[in-house]
């Protein structure tokens, strides 16, 4: 889309480049004031006026996640929860895609179906039953069943993106490796999977995003060894008093890695996000 | 779609099982931790469930969902959730729709601070909460040291019954404008641009072509954006959750919140898996609305068969 030029180009780039610059603000302060609130000490954060740039950075609250939080535990609950539930959801969905994508099925329509009612299910409504099956499998509070209800949520959203991106690869390119002597498995292998590696990762970390940022079915269905990295910054808030520092380095701890994923896999973010209606 | 094979479907002699094969881990995943659940949960339903009373559940028919009926304090939740997604929702959809028109200007340093913008929506939502709270503390919070700085009398933000939902509404705004705007954005970058030279060459104002080009021809992307955004909005649990746990005065008690409290506080899973029904179908109302209001099955066809 292009603007028609003006008169009064410089005044209308200069109201453009303010406008930017506010709405950047507005979106970036509350990010700065996290990472801020966590870099200072008890005596900075409950000061008033509040200080913004003038205080004595320290680490104190990154240490107490450790001693305090158990937050060491927790990063590696959650790291071994999400890498399993991501993993089963891309191997899975990326087979029924490919499935899906490449071979004439019937069910196409229940398959779109399920993708979007699962995509709508409030968590909340799933919660009672998998707490109730948990409890009778005796796996209630193990890594096992976040894994599952995080694969099982990721699965649909997996096979419905993976879909549009392995459309996207001409099939001619396939034809010609298996004239070539390729069967079909090798085709894939050796062909279509190197031209997929964009749209698996970005999948990948949309549904690693999602599970790692799940806060309420970890809240429920864990209580002493399985709790992830949200539930013990939920746990800094306390009725009476809460550890705004303690709190707030442990947001940080855990944004941080989405945040360095996403904005490194970028270009096919919208792509996966929109369910692969939207290119990027 | 045509039922006859397509070209991009080209299948070998023999093939036939490897599909299903393909399928099946997909299927049972799906049946197993997806539809058993959900079945279940309808049958608890009809139970008067409550394991503080024991494992003995009693079969109880309809009770749970007449119950439901006259449960204010649900239907309190859901117009909540309701009032809470409506205002969330078309807020940030204006927002991002000015956003991807001004950074759509392109001027130099505008692809970093599109960057920037990006991050809220990849914010642990925990920490969302918790942030916002840090920052919406009425006597040392920082927003009403900003506010007084231009004049602007303190808040209560989420300490209030008045302000509370705004408040959480200001929060949901906050995170999830990013989303729509990245997706909005990405519609209107890909926009033909013949269409608004010849506009430009009629003498068209930029107002008209905004709303007679721009908007018609963002339809689809619009219409998705703003789907995923309700479906979300209406589940919206963690934030308000640490922000306010549906306080105070239930100001903000959507029906996730609600929810929590009648199955983890009272444990009535009987009652609980009821109200988790009747939530579903709610949801599923709103959305098949929107998608008939909208046409979105017709895009996603036109879509399929470009």
């Amino acid at each position: 889309m292009s603007k028609p030029k003006t008169l009064r180009p410089v005044l209308q780039g200069l109201g453009a480049y303010a406008l930017a610059i506010l709405a950047t603000l507005f979106f970036a302060f509350p990010v700065f004031w996290m990472a801020s609130s966590s870099l200072k000490s008890e005596l900075d954060i409950s000061q008033y006026p509040p200080v913004f740039t003038s205080f004595e950075p320290s680490l104190v609250n990154y240490a107490e996640l450790f001693t305090q939080l158990d937050a060491l535990d927790a990063f590696i609950n959650s790291a071994v929860i999400v890498a399993m539930a991501t993993s089963l959801a891309m191997i899975c969905g990326t087979m029924a895609a490919y499935a899906l994508a490449r071979f004439d099925m019937k069910g196409k329509e229940v398959m779109a179906f399920e993708v979007l009612s699962i995509r709508m299910l409030p968590p909340i409504v799933s919660v009672i039953p998998m707490f109730i099956i948990a409890r009778t499998l005796g796996i209630f509070d193990t890594y096992w069943l976040l894994a599952a209800a995080y694969g099982l949520a990721g699965l649909p959203f997996v096979v419905w993106v993976m879909r549009v991106f392995i459309q996207d690869i001409p099939q001619s390119i396939e034809e010609a490796a298996m004239i070539d002597g390729c069967s079909r498995f090798e085709t894939f292998w050796r062909v279509t999977l190197p031209l997929l590696l964009p749209g698996l990762a970005a999948t990948m970390v949309i549904v690693f995003m999602f599970s790692w940022n799940e806060f309420l079915l970890a809240s429920m269905l864990t209580s002493q060894e399985a709790k992830t990295l949200p539930v013990i910054a939920a746990n800094a808030i306390k009725p009476k008093s809460i550890a705004w520092g303690l709190a707030s380095a442990a947001g940080v701890m855990m944004s941080l890695p989405v945040v360095v994923l996403v904005l490194l896999m970028q270009r096919y973010l919208v792509r996966g996000l929109t369910l692969g209606a939207v290119k990027g | 779609m045509p039922k006859t094979q397509s070209a991009d479907k080209a299948q070998r002699a023999g093939e036939g099982k490897i599909a299903t094969l393909l399928m099946a881990p997909t299927v049972i995943v799906m049946t197993v931790v997806g539809l058993y659940p959900l079945l279940h949960s309808l049958y608890l339903s009809l139970t008067n469930y409550n394991p503080t009373y024991g494992d003995a559940k009693e079969f109880i028919g309809l009770a749970n969902y007449v119950y439901a009926f006259e449960d204010g304090q649900f239907w309190h939740s859901i117009l909540i959730t309701l009032i809470f997604t409506a205002a969330s929702v078309s807020i940030s959809l204006v927002l991002a729709v000015l956003l991807s028109l001004l950074f759509n200007l392109r001027f130099p340093g505008f692809m970093i601070l599109r960057t920037v913008i990006l991050i809220p929506m990849l914010i642990t939502p925990v920490a969302v909460g918790i942030t916002w709270r840090i920052m919406m503390m009425p006597d040392l919070g920082v927003l009403n040291y900003l506010m007084g700085l231009i004049g602007i009398p303190p808040a209560l933000w989420a300490g209030s019954s008045s302000t509370a939902l705004l408040s959480v509404i200001l929060v949901d705004v906050w995170q999830w404008t990013p989303f729509m705007f990245l997706i909005i954005y990405a519609g209107i970058s890909s926009l033909p641009k013949t269409p608004f030279e010849a506009a430009a060459i009629d003498g068209a104002s930029p107002w008209r072509m905004f709303v007679s080009l721009t908007l018609p021809m963002l339809k689809p992307v619009i219409v998705i954006a703003t789907l995923l955004r309700i479906v979300d909005a209406f589940r919206t649990y963690d934030t308000i959750y640490t922000i306010t746990r549906g306080g105070p005065d239930f100001a903000t008690d959507v029906v996730s919140v609600y929810l929590q409290r009648v199955n983890f506080r009272f444990f009535d899973l009987g009652y609980g898996s009821a109200l988790s029904w009747l939530t579903l179908i709610i949801v599923l109302v709103v959305v098949l609305l929107f998608v008939r209001l909208t046409g979105f099955m017709k895009l996603v066809a036109d879509k399929e068969n470009r």
